[in-house]
């Protein structure tokens, strides 16, 4: 069995849940312009952009020898929860003969997951597989714990210190096989960051951006043309709305995850769940506005349906909460030149509206 | 003679250069029509500027907007370097404070500015389609064989409305067409056209956003009266043309460019009016230094590599960054 899945985000947690079971790996290609190329090529031309990129990718890891792919179902409006059954249709035709195994949350059918979990599971005896689950949730959050600081204090470090330190941390983090090693590396990775010489400014200097949208494209950088990286060049920090951590979380422990909460607090805009992650999209900007920051930039995209929902709320919650948003959406089409433009006038207005406001409570 | 400060707009139809003085009054009004070079063109503006003032100018600040804004900024050693957008809010919130909406269209591309309080709070600029923008207006015009500088007067002279599809050029256009066999004049149509591209601009960009006056509309097409009567139709108010309705990003960068002077206290990085003796090219790779292969860009002047951009990691640009630094530090 040759396994591959999707690209998105840090893939070496997915790598190195697939190396603790002694598989083999087929790393996807971090996606690029002949990714989506590929990807366009053999999609429907109506399917949402991520569909389109991850088509792209298994055909590249196919190619590569790959002959197993494992990928997440879903359920409700979204049709995301149709890209693995629709994926497979096309590859089929394609005369890719290809093993899908397609993981849906546990409670919608106990007996398919569990016979997902023993492929998975392969020969290794159940008191590993456990701890096997263990190590990568724990790794999961190490290395978003880590990315959280980076996003930080990547704002104030123009030279690239804190990048080198964030591509050497993914480095360790990949040789890893037990809890105390990751503790070690994460222990390390954090003294690291904070050896550097990087002044946080003062709170009321600093410039804090959240980043909101559909799962894909927040987390996949080569796909939303690195947002984050640009947004730290220029100075401010950054969140983003998704992190597989937290997606873990949401996904298998949906009770304790932070998810009910943020959803909670968009309930004002949006009651009933529409599918992706538009409740959570909206409760987040409420949320963002709560802790403080700045703006918003949600990424749709382009052929998003819960997404173009949210989007069409965003001009009332702006004006609600007084916090500037900017949307962006994003396929094939997209140009660097464009983003740029958009993102640099957005953080113009937002420094402007920043001393706007500090202006007033000065004067009373 | 007091400080000069620069702002050149590089935009995808017309390159626009203009120079201010210390309290923002225009020395020298530079609007070109775009032929595709925009190197030449800018040098032969800077060529222009210097016969203008007789030669006897030092420039202070330099800043450059528009879509074309790195290259140029590399070629003219650019004080500030920014997106057209603030640049626009700028110029016209400095000649109208009370600014409530900004209409901006140019060649080939559309944007809303919202002002409140003389600060820009929200903005929007066409995304997927170019309908509406100058280069359609400029293909009709050419289609109907009226001048452009005449078309929108045309517009006023209409008798009669008629409805022409505005939400694509190809169908405007296969509508147009159609019109005109039914027998309606070209006034009518012009007027048509020119209320389908105020609805479509409102439908994408405006949509259900509250405007508030004043309103300014500028831009190249801010030219086309037809286009103005029908922006005054849509929000029922008096639309203002600035008098530099076409230069106003240069005027805002040029603003920005004695901002940022001022700010930082530097000296200049113009490169001087030599440049219009010198010869640019550009090239690009891709570097195969990593899995990223990004599209490096490398500019050079007269042979020497003056800058290189586009790498993600700084493995080029960083060395010429680093030869600046150089040279900035033992003064050469």
């Amino acid at each position: 069995m040759k396994i591959t899945f999707p690209h998105m985000g840090t893939t070496l947690i997915f790598a190195k849940l697939f190396e603790l079971f002694d598989h083999e790996i087929i790393m996807p290609p971090r996606p690029s312009k002949k990714t989506i190329d590929l990807g366009v090529k053999h999609s429907p031309e109506f399917a949402c952009f991520p569909f389109k990129v991850i088509m792209g990718s298994y055909l590249e890891a196919i190619e590569a020898g790959a002959d197993t792919i494992v990928t997440s179902g879903g359920h409700g409006p979204c049709r995301a929860g149709y890209y693995g059954e629709l994926h497979k249709k096309i590859l089929d035709d394609f005369g890719h003969q290809v093993n899908f195994i397609i993981f849906n949350a546990p409670q919608d059918n106990w007996s398919k997951f569990m016979e997902n979990l023993k492929k998975i599971k392969a020969k290794k005896s159940w008191f590993n597989f456990w701890r096997n689950l263990k190590i990568i949730y724990k790794l999961a959050k190490a290395i978003d714990n880590v990315e959280k600081i980076v996003e930080q204090k990547r704002a104030y470090s123009p030279n690239g210190e804190v990048d080198l330190i964030w591509k050497k941390a993914k480095e360790e983090f990949n040789k890893i096989n037990t809890i105390d090693e990751i503790e070690f590396v994460e222990t390390k990775v954090k003294a690291d960051l904070d050896s550097l010489s990087i002044h946080l400014p003062a709170d009321k200097d600093r410039i804090k951006i959240g980043i909101i949208g559909e799962i894909y494209v927040v987390m996949e950088e080569s796909i939303n043309n690195y947002i984050e990286e640009k947004l730290n060049s220029f100075g401010v920090e950054v969140e983003r709305s998704h992190y597989l951590s937290d997606w873990i979380d949401d996904t298998f422990l949906p009770f304790f995850g932070e998810s009910t909460k943020i959803k909670a607090k968009g309930q004002q805009y949006i009651k009933i769940g529409i599918g992706g992650h538009a409740q959570e999209s909206v409760g987040r900007i409420v949320d963002y506005k709560d802790r403080g920051f700045h703006g918003v930039i949600h990424l749709k995209p382009f052929g998003c349906l819960p997404e173009l929902v949210s989007q069409s709320m965003l001009d009332k919650i702006a004006k609600d909460l007084n916090i500037p948003i900017l949307s962006i959406s994003i396929d094939e089409q997209i140009a660097e030149a464009n983003i740029l433009t958009r993102v640099e006038a957005f953080l113009d207005m937002v420094r402007q509206q920043k001393s706007l406001e500090e202006r007033k409570i000065k004067h009373g | 003679m007091g400080n000069i400060y620069l702002g050149v707009d590089i935009g995808s139809v017309s390159i626009n250069i203009v120079a201010i003085d210390e309290e923002n009054r225009i020395l020298f009004k530079l609007y070109t029509r775009n032929s595709g070079q925009p190197v030449e063109l800018v040098k032969d503006g800077i060529q222009q500027l210097r016969i203008k003032l007789n030669n006897k100018i030092k420039i202070d600040g330099v800043g450059v907007t528009g879509s074309g804004r790195q290259l140029v900024g590399y070629i003219l050693g650019a004080d500030i370097v920014k997106n057209e957008i603030t640049a626009h809010a700028m110029a016209t919130t400095y000649f109208y404070p009370e600014t409530g909406t900004i209409f901006e269209i140019g060649g080939q591309d559309s944007k809303l500015i919202i002002v409140k309080d003389g600060i820009a709070t929200d903005f929007a600029m066409n995304t997927v389609c170019a309908a509406g923008t100058g280069s359609f207006l400029d293909h009709q015009a050419e289609r109907l064989g009226i001048p452009i500088e005449e078309f929108g007067d045309l517009a006023l002279q209409a008798k009669r409305d008629v409805r022409i599809a505005g939400r694509c050029t190809v169908f405007a256009e296969s509508d147009m067409i159609s019109k005109q066999q039914y027998g309606f004049t070209k006034s009518e149509i012009i007027k048509g056209l020119c209320r389908a591209l105020v609805r479509n601009y409102m439908n994408n960009l405006v949509r259900n956003r509250n405007l508030q006056g004043k309103y300014i509309f500028q831009g190249g097409v801010a030219a086309n009266l037809g286009i103005k009567a029908a922006f005054a139709e849509e929000v029922g108010e008096k639309i203002i043309i600035p008098e530099h309705y076409n230069v106003m990003g240069a005027i805002g960068i040029a603003q920005l460019a004695k901002a940022e002077i001022k700010k930082t206290g530097k000296n200049t990085s113009f490169k001087g009016f030599n440049i219009t003796k010198d010869s640019f090219e550009t090239t690009s790779f891709n570097c195969e230094g990593c899995a990223n292969s990004c599209e490096v860009i490398k500019v050079q002047a007269n042979g020497q590599t003056i800058a290189m951009t586009g790498d993600r990691c700084g493995k080029w640009s960083d060395q010429i960054n680093h030869k600046k630094r150089e040279q900035q530090e033992t003064g050469s």
